[in-house]
C-alpha cells in the first residue's frame, strides 16, 4: 500500500471521497481489531448527542456549512466568530468575580480589597432578605441577614457599600430581581449623596425577574406584575443613564438549574423577547433598545458542548434581532454576553479538583470567544460561603488562561473545526424549533404561567441527578476515584455573628431618626403609581431618599400586585 | 394493609429558594411510593409544624443550602417536642458541612445527607426506618 | 405513636389536630378498627357547610381555594380544608403540593389543611374524602372546603359529598364546551369564572349562562349564580362567600339540605357496602376464592360466573 490516494490531497485541496474508506479498513480497522473502543457509545454530557469518532469535511458538506453565512469574520454577523472585531488582541475580558457579604462596611472593605488585586469591576450580591423584599428586621429575615450577601435595608447602606476607590471600578453589577426599581434607586439616591458621576461606570442590573419564577424562586409578585415592574427599571434606564445596562438574561441561572444548553438557549433567548416586546410597547424603535440587551451564561464540564453554546448564542441573537425584530444597527445584533465557569460542574467532594475544573471552563470560556467578561466562581462555593483563599485563586485562574496559555492571541483559533462546526449548527437548529413551541405557547410569560419551563427544567433536573448516581456520567471525587474517608477541611468564610445585630441596629437608627410624614407620603406616591401604569421608578427614588426601607416599598407593591405563590404544577415539583 | 403509605413533608425553612435538590427529592420519594407533601418557599419552624401535624407525616425533610440550617432547624425540633410530635423522622439535606452537621444530629435531626448523596440512598433510609418505627 | 381510634377521637373532639390526623390517616388507609373512631366522632357531626370546589386544571382552584378561606376567617369561621391530588398510577406515591398556594394559612391554627393522594380512585377524590370531611365537621371546623383533583376527568363525585358545589372555568381553554361540560354543568350550585381580567371572562360567562338556559330546570329551583373573581388579588372573593351563604340559605329554606345530606349518606352507604361485601366474599371462603379467582383468570370461567360462584358459597 505504498501508493495510498489518501495521503495524496485532491486537486480542489478537500481530501478524495474513498480515503475515509480505506483509513476505516486499512488503519482503523485493525487497531481496534483486538480490543474495541473502550465505551459502547460516546454521547455529549449535556446533550447527550452521539458522537462519532471522527469529524471530517465531508461533516460540513452534508450539513452546507458555509462559512461565509455561518461564520462571517470576527465583529461581523453573525458574530459566530465573536463580537470584537480584534478578539482578546485589544483588551481581555472584563475579569469580574461575584461576591459580597455581611454589612455593608464589611462588603466595601472586601470590594476595595480586590480592586486592589486586579480586577475592574465586581457583582455585587445581596443577602436573601434584600433580594426577596424584605427588611432585615422581618421575622423571615432571621439568621440571613448579611449571610449569603450584602444586607441593604434603606438608602444608608447603599451609601456605605457604595464607598468604593471609583477611579478603579469600570463595571459594577447588581444582583436584585424582584425588587429592582428599589435596588436601581438605591444606587442612584447613593451616587447622588456621594457626588459620584453615573456616567464615570456601567452599572449592569440583572433585573431578572422572569427567570426567578422559572427556576430559582426569588420572586414577590406574580408574574405579569413582575414583568411590568422590570420594564419599568428598563425603559428609564434608557431615557435617563445612557450608558448603563438595565437587563440581563440570567441565563446562567438556568444553566445552574441542570438546563440543557438548547433548553438555557431557548427558554432564556424567549425571555429576553418577551422583555424586549414589554418594553418596544413603551414606545421605543428596536435598535434604540436592543442594544442594551444582556446575557449571562454558565459553562459545563463538555469542553465542545461549551464552545458550541458561546457561538450558538451570538449567531442565535444576531438571526432573531435581523430576522423577527429587523433590527439594522449592530450594536442590536452583537450579543453581550458575560460568561463564567459554571458552579453546578464543582463537586463537594475533594474540592481541590474544582481548581481544574475551573481552569478548564474558563479556557472554554475564552475559547468561545467574544465574552466580555468573564466571572470565576470559587473553588470552594459547592461546599459553603467562599473563603478570601478562594478568591484569590479565582482571580489567579483567569490570569493564568489570559497569559499563561496564548488562546487570547489569536482570534478565534478554533473556527472551522469539523466537530464544533457541526455541533453549533445543531444547537442553532435545535434552539430554533424550541423557541418556536414557546411562540406556540404564547410566549414565555404564558408558558411561565402554564409552568412550562419549570416542568422541563424538572425533568432535566432528574435526569441529571440519576446519571450521576447511576454512574453514567463520571464525576471524579463523587461517583469515580472516590475517596473513601475523605475529610472535608477546607477554609470557609465564617461569617461573624455580629453582622446580623449591626445591621438591625443601624435599620432601628435609621427608623428612629427619619420623617415618617414624609416617608408616608412617598409611599402613598408609590401606591398610586403601582394602581396605575406610570413608571414607578421616579416615585420609588423619592421614597428613598425619604429613607423609606426596601421591605416597606415592596410592602405597598404587595399590596397591589397580590403576592405569588406557585403550586406543584407550576413550580416543577 | 396494602394501603399504608410513607407520607413525608418536604420544606424549605427561611429565605433559601433553590429548590433544584428538594424537586429532584420530591421526584424520588414520589417514585420510591411516598406520598411526598410538599410546603414550597418561605417557611418558618411554627408553619412546618402544623402542616406535619395536619397532615399526619412520618417525615420531615429539610432542604437548606443557604447556610441558615443553624438558625433554622434547632427551632424547628424545639417547636416539634412542645406539639408532641417529636416522633417523626427528621432528616436534612443541602450544603450542610460536617460541624453543623454533628451539631444537628446532637440536637435531634434523624440523619444529615449532604450534597451528593443518592437519591437512593435517602429513600432507602427512610424506607428502613418506616419499617422498623411504624410498621 | 398512638393507634387507638376511640382514643383518638376523643382527643380530636377536644380540639388535637394531631389527632384527627392520625383519624383521618387510619381512615385513609383503610385500618380496621378506624371505623370505631369515626362512628364515635359521628354525633358531634353534621354542623359543617361542605363545599366542594372543582374545575379544569390550571383554574386557579388552590388560589382560589385559599382566598375563600381567607373570608370565612375574616367572618370568624374555622376553616378545614381537602386538596386532593393524583397518585401515579405507576408507583403509587405522589407529589401533593396544594399547600404551596395556602401558604398565608400555614401558621393559622383555625385553618385545619389536609392533603389526600387520590390512591387510584378515579372521579376527581381521594379514598377517604368523605371520612375525612366527616372528622373535620366534627371536630367544630364550621366550613370543609374539598378541592377536586382537576384533571379534567369528570369529576361529579364531589357533588355527592358536597352541600354547594362550585365550578371554576377561566377564559382561554381553548374549547368553551370543554370547560363546562354536561355532567359538571348539572353539579353547579355556583359558577366561578376565575381570572376574570383574562380576555374571553365575559365571554365564558356568557357560555355558562346560555347553557343553564338549556338544562332541564333544577329540582329545588336554584338558579346557580355565575360569578367573576381575580383569585390571585382576591377580586370578587366576598361576592363568591356571599353566594355560598345564600345558596345555604335556600337549601335550608327549600328542604334541599335534606337531599344532600341523604345523598351523601347513600353514596357512603353504597361506596362501603361495595368494598365490605367483595371483601367478606373473598375472606369467607379463602381457598375456594382463590380456586375461583384462578379458574376465571385462565378463562374457566367467564368473570360473571366467577362471581355468582363465589357469593355461592357457603361460608
Amino acid at each position: 500500500m505504498t501508493d495510498d490516494s489518501r495521503k495524496r490531497p485532491a486537486p480542489d485541496g478537500t481530501e478524495p471521497a474513498d480515503a475515509e474508506a480505506t483509513w476505516r479498513r486499512d488503519v482503523l480497522g485493525p487497531a481496534l481489531a483486538d480490543r474495541g473502543e473502550r465505551q459502547d457509545e460516546f454521547v455529549t454530557q449535556q446533550m447527550h448527542w452521539p458522537l462519532k469518532d471522527l469529524y471530517t469535511s465531508r461533516d460540513l458538506d452534508e450539513i452546507g456549512f458555509d462559512p461565509g453565512k455561518d461564520l462571517g469574520f470576527p465583529g461581523e454577523f453573525p458574530y459566530t466568530r465573536g463580537t470584537n472585531p480584534a478578539g482578546y488582541r485589544q483588551d481581555l475580558w472584563t475579569m469580574l468575580q461575584v461576591t459580597g457579604f455581611g454589612t455593608a462596611t464589611d462588603s466595601a472593605e472586601r470590594w476595595s480589597k480586590m480592586l486592589d488585586q486586579g480586577l475592574n469591576g465586581f457583582i455585587i450580591e445581596y443577602d436573601l432578605p434584600t433580594t426577596n423584599g424584605y427588611d432585615s428586621d422581618h421575622p423571615l429575615a432571621e439568621g440571613e441577614v448579611a449571610r449569603a450577601g450584602t444586607a441593604i435595608d434603606t438608602l444608608a447602606d447603599m451609601e456605605q457599600a457604595l464607598d468604593l476607590p471609583w477611579d478603579k471600578l469600570q463595571h459594577l453589577s447588581s444582583v436584585c430581581n424582584a425588587p429592582q426599581p428599589v435596588n436601581l434607586a438605591m444606587i442612584l439616591a447613593a451616587l447622588e449623596k456621594r457626588d459620584i458621576d453615573p456616567a464615570s461606570f456601567t452599572l449592569q442590573m440583572s433585573n431578572a425577574i422572569l427567570i426567578e419564577y422559572t427556576c430559582v424562586g426569588r420572586y414577590i409578585y406574580p408574574p405579569k406584575h413582575g414583568l411590568r415592574i422590570a420594564t419599568d427599571c428598563i425603559e428609564y434606564t434608557i431615557r435617563n443613564h445612557a450608558n448603563w445596562i438595565p437587563i440581563s438574561v440570567v441565563s446562567a441561572q438556568l444553566y445552574a438549574a441542570r438546563a440543557t444548553p438548547v433548553q438555557e438557549l431557548a427558554f432564556g433567548f424567549s425571555i429576553a423577547m418577551e422583555y424586549l416586546d414589554a418594553t418596544l410597547a413603551r414606545g421605543f424603535e428596536i435598535d434604540e433598545v436592543a442594544p442594551y440587551w444582556s446575557f449571562i451564561t454558565g459553562l459545563e464540564m463538555d469542553f465542545f458542548e461549551a464552545i458550541a453554546k458561546l457561538r450558538a448564542y451570538r449567531k442565535i441573537w444576531a438571526r432573531l434581532m435581523k430576522e423577527r425584530y429587523g433590527a439594522k444597527r449592530e450594536e442590536s445584533l452583537r450579543l453581550r454576553l458575560m460568561s463564567s465557569p459554571g458552579t453546578t460542574g464543582l463537586t463537594l467532594q475533594q474540592p481541590l479538583n474544582n481548581i481544574a475544573r475551573l481552569g478548564i471552563q474558563t479556557l472554554a470560556c475564552a475559547l468561545g470567544g467574544g465574552a466580555y467578561a468573564i466571572t470565576t466562581p470559587l473553588h470552594d462555593e459547592a461546599h459553603a460561603l467562599p473563603s478570601e483563599e478562594a478568591v484569590r485563586v479565582g482571580i489567579a485562574v483567569q490570569n493564568i488562561v489570559a497569559h499563561e496559555t496564548g488562546v487570547a492571541d489569536t482570534i478565534d483559533p478554533l473556527a472551522g473545526s469539523y466537530l464544533l462546526e457541526t455541533m453549533t449548527r445543531r444547537m442553532e437548529d435545535e434552539v430554533f424549533a424550541e423557541i418556536e413551541k414557546v411562540d406556540a405557547m404564547g410566549g414565555a410569560l404564558a408558558a411561565i404561567e402554564a409552568g412550562y419551563f419549570q416542568k422541563e427544567l424538572a425533568r432535566s433536573q432528574r435526569a441529571r441527578f440519576s446519571e450521576i448516581e447511576d454512574g453514567t456520567r463520571k464525576q471524579i471525587g463523587v461517583n469515580h476515584l472516590v475517596q473513601a474517608d475523605e475529610k472535608r477541611s477546607i477554609e470557609t468564610f465564617k461569617l461573624g455573628e455580629t453582622a446580623e445585630r449591626q445591621q438591625l441596629a443601624r435599620l432601628a437608627r435609621v427608623r428612629a431618626d427619619r420623617d415618617d410624614a414624609v416617608v408616608a407620603k412617598t409611599l402613598d406616591r408609590v401606591r398610586e403609581a403601582a394602581s396605575g401604569d406610570e413608571n414607578l421608578v421616579p416615585p420609588i427614588l423619592d421614597a428613598v431618599k425619604a429613607y423609606a426601607t426596601q421591605g416597606e416599598i415592596c410592602d405597598v407593591m404587595r399590596e397591589v400586585f397580590g403576592v405569588y405563590h406557585p403550586d406543584s404544577l407550576t413550580s416543577g415539583v | 394493609m396494602a394501603n399504608r403509605k410513607i407520607r413525608v413533608l418536604l420544606a424549605k425553612l427561611g429565605l433559601d429558594s433553590h429548590t433544584v435538590g428538594i424537586t429532584v427529592i420530591a421526584g424520588a420519594l414520589r417514585d420510591a411510593g411516598m406520598e411526598v407533601i410538599y410546603t414550597g418557599l418561605r417557611q418558618t419552624p411554627d408553619m412546618v409544624v402544623q402542616a406535619a401535624v395536619q397532615e399526619d407525616a412520618d417525615v420531615i425533610g429539610i432542604s437548606s443550602l443557604s447556610g441558615a440550617q443553624m438558625q433554622h432547624i434547632p427551632k424547628l425540633l424545639d417547636r416539634l417536642r412542645s406539639a408532641e410530635a417529636d416522633d417523626k423522622l427528621v432528616v436534612v439535606g443541602g450544603v450542610i458541612p460536617d460541624e453543623d452537621a454533628a451539631e444537628l444530629k446532637a440536637a435531634g435531626v434523624d440523619e444529615v445527607f449532604t450534597m451528593g448523596a443518592r437519591t437512593e440512598d435517602i429513600a432507602t433510609f427512610i424506607r428502613t426506618w418506616w419499617e422498623a418505627e411504624r410498621r | 405513636m398512638e393507634r387507638d381510634p376511640i382514643v383518638l377521637a376523643e382527643r380530636a373532639l377536644g380540639g388535637h389536630q394531631g389527632a384527627g390526623a392520625r383519624l383521618i390517616r387510619m381512615l385513609e388507609e383503610g385500618d380496621e378498627g378506624a371505623t370505631e373512631g369515626l362512628r364515635a366522632v359521628l354525633p358531634s357531626a353534621g354542623r359543617a357547610h361542605l363545599l366542594g370546589v372543582t374545575g379544569p386544571p390550571g383554574a386557579g382552584k388552590s388560589t382560589l381555594v385559599d382566598r375563600m378561606a381567607a373570608e370565612y376567617r375574616r367572618r370568624g369561621s374555622r376553616v378545614g380544608i381537602i386538596a386532593v391530588d393524583p397518585s401515579s398510577p405507576f408507583t403509587g406515591g405522589a407529589v401533593l403540593g396544594d399547600r404551596v398556594r395556602m401558604h398565608d394559612h400555614a401558621a393559622d391554627p383555625g385553618v385545619f389543611i389536609r392533603s389526600m393522594a387520590t390512591r387510584g380512585q378515579l372521579g376527581g377524590l381521594a379514598r377517604a374524602t368523605f371520612e375525612a370531611t366527616t372528622v373535620l365537621d366534627a371536630m367544630g371546623y364550621d366550613v370543609v372546603l374539598i378541592e377536586t383533583v382537576g384533571v379534567g376527568q369528570d369529576e361529579v363525585d364531589v357533588a355527592d359529598l358536597a352541600h354547594t358545589t362550585v365550578v371554576v372555568s377561566i377564559p382561554g381553554m381553548g374549547d368553551d364546551v370543554q370547560a363546562i361540560k354536561a355532567g359538571i354543568l348539572e353539579i353547579a350550585d355556583l359558577f366561578v369564572v376565575n381570572k376574570a381580567d383574562l380576555p374571553g371572562a365575559d365571554r365564558v360567562a356568557k357560555h355558562i349562562g346560555a347553557a343553564l338556559h338549556m338544562r332541564a330546570a333544577p329540582i329545588d329551583a336554584w338558579q346557580p349564580p355565575i360569578l367573576m373573581t381575580e383569585a390571585e388579588r382576591a377580586g370578587g372573593i366576598v361576592d363568591v362567600i356571599d353566594g355560598i351563604d345564600a345558596h345555604r340559605a335556600h337549601l335550608r329554606s327549600s328542604g334541599g339540605l335534606d337531599r344532600k345530606v341523604i345523598r351523601r349518606r347513600e353514596r357512603v352507604f353504597h361506596d362501603v357496602l361495595r368494598e365490605r361485601a367483595a371483601a367478606r366474599a373473598l375472606a369467607c371462603a379463602p381457598r375456594q376464592g382463590a380456586e375461583i379467582l384462578s379458574a376465571m383468570r385462565s378463562g374457566e370461567l367467564d368473570p360473571y360466573t366467577a362471581v355468582e360462584a363465589l357469593l355461592g358459597v357457603e361460608a
